[in-house]
């Protein structure tokens, strides 16, 4: 019985190495992530009123509180990679990642969390030469996995696999490895699943004023245009109602008006403050603008670092009136206030980035992972 | 009708199912209690039942800093716009399979309600032999009509009056736990279902000790304070609601100026119109070899007393020339005198006034008399038992005797019902009832493991516990404490009934057996509610029964 990356290596002409399988996921417990990569500069606000200092929204969320809440579905995706094989073509050794991308959004009725998409996917990223004619690409790859999915070891478990992608081999520059490329495109596909979800949701009108998703993790995708969404309006019109919240973000990327370090702006922000909002436009996501602000959720006191306890928020900027004034500072305060109301409950015991998770977001995270194979399971299939 | 799903089976590294238990989780709205009983899909199209032993209910906070944190350290005014996710999860016993298929049931099984035969069913009541009711069930209380269970409970009753198993005992606190109702609602199920309809042998007689105050003096006459609901579940248990029929009331014989009764003037000379009543007496001349009995809680470590006892009965110096208690004690006087040359040098003069200041009070009660008078209902506890017909109730009344007295008079009762059952008795064999069952409330008093090993009422207890079965004698006790009860007595009892009791009862090792949340529940107990160990029950059972159907005084 063949497993499948000897499948592969005989399906694509190439010699499976048979190399040691694991994963290759780590988790980062800070909350600072230097890997953000665009500067947030002050020059410009994307809120209507130009706020100078940090607004304390303590009172507004204790008048909100009670109230139904403004965040009524929870969305996050996920993925864990593996390296699960090198495989060889034309005398390059090439990795082959594999991977379990699970996105899921819960929705909220009478305090309790309800389980209301799940996507679960099993992808395999080969890089562009498996493919040795290089024509057709897709139909090539798409009747690989047709074929693998024919495999009895994944027949046996019914367990299929929904895509096969495949990674550039462009000249590595230093400190770059082909691992990366594949485990990017397993993040992309993940992304690409997320946004389904979201253009699903605005589709069957879920999300309104009074019902809005909170994602986890940033808004900027590397391209919005991408795949099924090439109108970025339309686009842009799914996200109407959806706040990103991040857990981690780079404090020295907020610049202040001279384009100095504003890290200290942040790591002093009061508990239940929030900065004003900047624009933001991104170089990576194309033409979309976004309003981002930081709001503390947790008392600095109790938490290891002046930067626990801080969310980053954003939300696209939609609409032309939007794009030149900024969205109303009303609306910002009120989304953050609604945001301060979800402080409670806390992972804190189960996970070490307690202080600045959402219970909602954690436990949709929670309810995706519940549903990945094991680890040893999954490599096993290899 | 299709069974309410109510969760599933989750076998973990930790908490693995195995032949003889299994966990599954449930919502953490569903009302389910201990004794409940669910089913499982089991392999090969079977079917596994449970009992439920333990609920649980947990959340994902993993620690009570956890809880305190999300509180915003500490506010308890805190509010949360979610839940956090919690479920119930529960701890079953297996009972049984449809098909005996008895490996452990797998991961993600579905659990549901049971219905009522499939309930039946799973406890092994679906084909009991000689069915005798005691009492109901009641599962899913909280479920909506649809899906509540209610169910006679019935014991295989060669289990409970013999040939297989015999004697019952209570336990549970006074007046929480109506020990005495329930003994008298599986009597009176026993009075209908055997006694009165028995043909195939002679039939059942009882004697029941009324202990306190005047709680059995009205056993035959209907409990007004019945309402419509009690009578439907009467009728549901498949008994009339009609109270015991053959009583006949002995009370101990009373004087004008001394009362030895709680019963009221009134209340005993209806009974005497309707012929139910005697008035017991002890005359020397026939009772003096129940004299041991009077010393039944005496410690006698050099068996003093006894040879005292020993040389009255054996008609030793002039005792056998003695026909009254006046010239009994008169005599016991002369022995007490200093100096005096009657008895052997073995018994001192210390011993004999031992013997007398025990004895002097009691023989002087109205009860130690001359001689009887049959036209004024008067008798002897001896002659009333040698000539007790099946289908008899006798209720013996020592509830306002002193205690020496009452096990005086209880001791005597067991020691003629065992004469009568080994043929001391010039009757025709076929003439005696086959089986008489005794009710005595507060059996500590006469069998709790402080009672001097040599004492004859503890003897006679032992015996009839564990050769009784046999003879046909069957012994249905009561007490508020078990655990001090001699182990040879209440080890030999085939059925016990466990009511309410307390925290420091239950730790005792008696219990040790039962699992801990059974136990638990022992001390939350409703009146009426009683927790059954039978041999024929594949569980213990918590049951119901329906208020007595004979007046209650107030």
């Amino acid at each position: 019985m063949k497993r499948i990356t000897e499948f592969i290596a005989h399906e694509t002409d190439g010699k499976s190495f048979k190399t040691n399988k694991f994963c290759l996921d780590s988790i980062s417990n800070s909350a600072i992530n230097y890997e953000e990569p665009n500067n947030i500069s002050l020059n410009q606000y994307g809120e209507t009123i130009k706020l100078k200092e940090t607004i304390d929204l303590s009172e507004q969320s204790k008048k909100l509180e009670g109230s139904d809440p403004l965040f009524k579905y929870f969305l996050d995706g996920s993925r864990r990679t593996y390296k699960v094989d090198d495989i060889i073509y034309d005398k390059k050794v090439f990795p082959i990642i594999a991977g379990q991308i699970g996105v899921g959004c819960c929705y909220r009725e009478n305090r309790q969390l309800i389980p209301n998409v799940l996507e679960m996917h099993n992808v395999i990223a080969l890089p562009e030469s498996a493919d040795k004619d290089g024509n057709f690409r897709d139909n090539f790859f798409e009747n690989l996995k047709n074929k693998i999915s024919e495999i009895d070891v994944l027949k046996k478990r019914n367990i299929s696999f929904s895509k096969i992608l495949i990674y550039n081999e462009q000249k590595l520059q230093p400190g770059q490895r082909y691992e990366n490329f594949g485990i990017a495109k397993i993040q992309d596909e993940m992304i690409e699943k997320e946004k389904q979800v979201v253009a699903s949701l605005a589709k069957n009108d879920k999300l309104d004023q009074n019902s809005f998703l909170l994602k986890d993790g940033s808004l900027e995708y590397k391209k919005m245009k991408t795949g099924d969404y090439k109108d970025l309006s339309v686009i842009k019109s799914n996200y109407q109602c959806v706040i990103g919240a991040s857990k981690s973000f780079n404090p020295e990327k907020c610049m202040d008006e001279r384009g100095r370090s504003n890290a200290s702006i942040i790591a002093k922000l009061p508990l239940y403050h929030r900065t004003p909002a900047y624009l933001y436009e991104s170089e990576i996501s194309g033409d979309v603008k976004f309003a981002i602000w930081y709001v503390r959720i947790r008392d600095s006191k109790f938490t290891y670092s002046p930067f626990d306890g801080i969310l980053k928020l954003e939300k696209i900027l939609i609409s032309d009136i939007e794009q030149e004034n900024g969205i109303e500072t009303d609306l910002i305060n009120i989304i953050t206030a609604n945001i301060i109301n979800e402080r409670n409950p806390v992972c804190y015991g189960d996970d070490t980035r307690w202080a600045n998770h959402l219970y909602p977001i954690y436990m949709t995270e929670y309810y995706i992972k519940s549903k990945y194979l094991s680890t040893e399971y999954f490599l096993n299939l290899f | 009708m299709q069974s309410k799903i109510i969760g599933k089976i989750a076998a973990t590294e930790n908490r693995p199912t195995t032949i003889d238990e299994f966990y599954f989780w449930t919502s953490k709205n569903l009302i389910l209690n201990p004794f409940d009983v669910i089913k499982v899909n089991h392999i090969s199209d079977s079917t596994t039942y449970g009992v439920v032993e333990e609920i649980s209910h947990i959340t994902d906070t993993p620690s009570y800093l956890t809880s305190y944190i999300s509180n915003d350290f500490g506010d308890v005014e805190a509010i949360t716009n979610t839940e956090r996710i919690g479920m119930n999860y529960i701890k079953a016993k297996v009972v049984g399979n449809s098909k005996n298929i008895y490996i452990p049931v797998t991961n993600g099984s579905q659990v549901s309600m049971a219905d009522r035969y499939e309930v039946e069913k799973a406890l092994g009541l679906d084909n009991v032999k000689n069915p005798l009711v005691c009492g109901y069930i009641q599962m899913y209380e909280s479920a909506d009509n649809q899906n509540r269970v209610t169910l006679p409970i019935s014991l295989n009753s060669d289990f409970l009056i013999g040939p297989e198993g015999a004697h019952l005992n209570i336990s549970g606190i006074s007046g929480l736990a109506a020990k005495t109702s329930y003994a008298m609602f599986i009597l009176k199920a026993i009075q209908e279902k055997y006694a009165m309809n028995d043909t195939e042998n002679n039939g059942i007689a009882f004697i029941f000790l009324n202990v306190k105050g005047r709680d059995l003096l009205a056993i035959d006459e209907p409990n007004l304070d019945m309402d419509n609901s009690d009578q439907k579940l009467y009728e549901m248990l498949g008994l009339s609601h009609e109270p015991f029929k053959n009583v006949r009331y002995l009370y101990p014989y009373s004087t004008n100026n001394y009362s030895n009764t709680y019963a009221s003037k009134d209340l005993i000379e209806s009974q005497i119109d309707r012929n139910k009543v005697s008035f017991y007496k002890y005359i020397y001349e026939y009772d003096k070899d129940s004299l041991d009995l009077l010393f039944s809680n005496i410690d006698d470590p050099a068996q003093t007393m006894d040879s005292i006892i020993n040389y009255i009965i054996s008609a030793q110096g002039n005792f056998g020339n003695i026909k009254t208690w006046e010239n009994f004690r008169n005599e016991i006087d002369e022995y007490c005198k200093a100096g005096n040359s009657k008895t052997d040098k073995e018994i001192s003069i210390a011993s004999w006034r031992k013997f007398k200041r025990i004895i002097s009070k009691s023989t002087k009660n109205p009860i130690f008399s001359q001689r009887t008078v049959e036209e004024k209902n008067e008798t002897r506890i001896q002659d009333s038992i040698m000539n007790i017909k099946k289908n008899d109730v006798f209720v013996i009344d020592i509830a306002k005797l002193e205690e020496t007295m009452q096990s005086f008079v209880f001791g005597d009762v067991i020691r003629n019902v065992y004469d009568l059952k080994l043929g001391q008795t010039q009757r025709d064999e076929n003439d005696i009832p086959s089986k008489i069952i005794i009710f005595i409330d507060e059996l500590n008093k006469y069998a709790s493991s402080d009672i001097p090993k040599n004492s004859p009422i503890l003897r006679q207890l032992i015996d009839i516990a564990e050769r009784g079965r046999s003879l046909g004698i069957i012994l249905f006790s009561a007490e508020q404490f078990r655990s001090v009860i001699y182990d040879r007595v209440t080890g030999n009892c085939s059925t016990h009934a466990y009511g309410r009791t307390n925290a420091i009862e239950i730790s005792k090792k008696d219990y040790q057996f039962i699992p801990n949340v059974y136990k638990n529940m022992m001390t939350r107990l409703k009146q009426g509610e009683y927790i059954i160990q039978n041999p024929i029950f594949r569980s213990v059972l918590k049951i119901k029964f329906p208020k007595p159907v004979y007046k209650q005084f107030k």
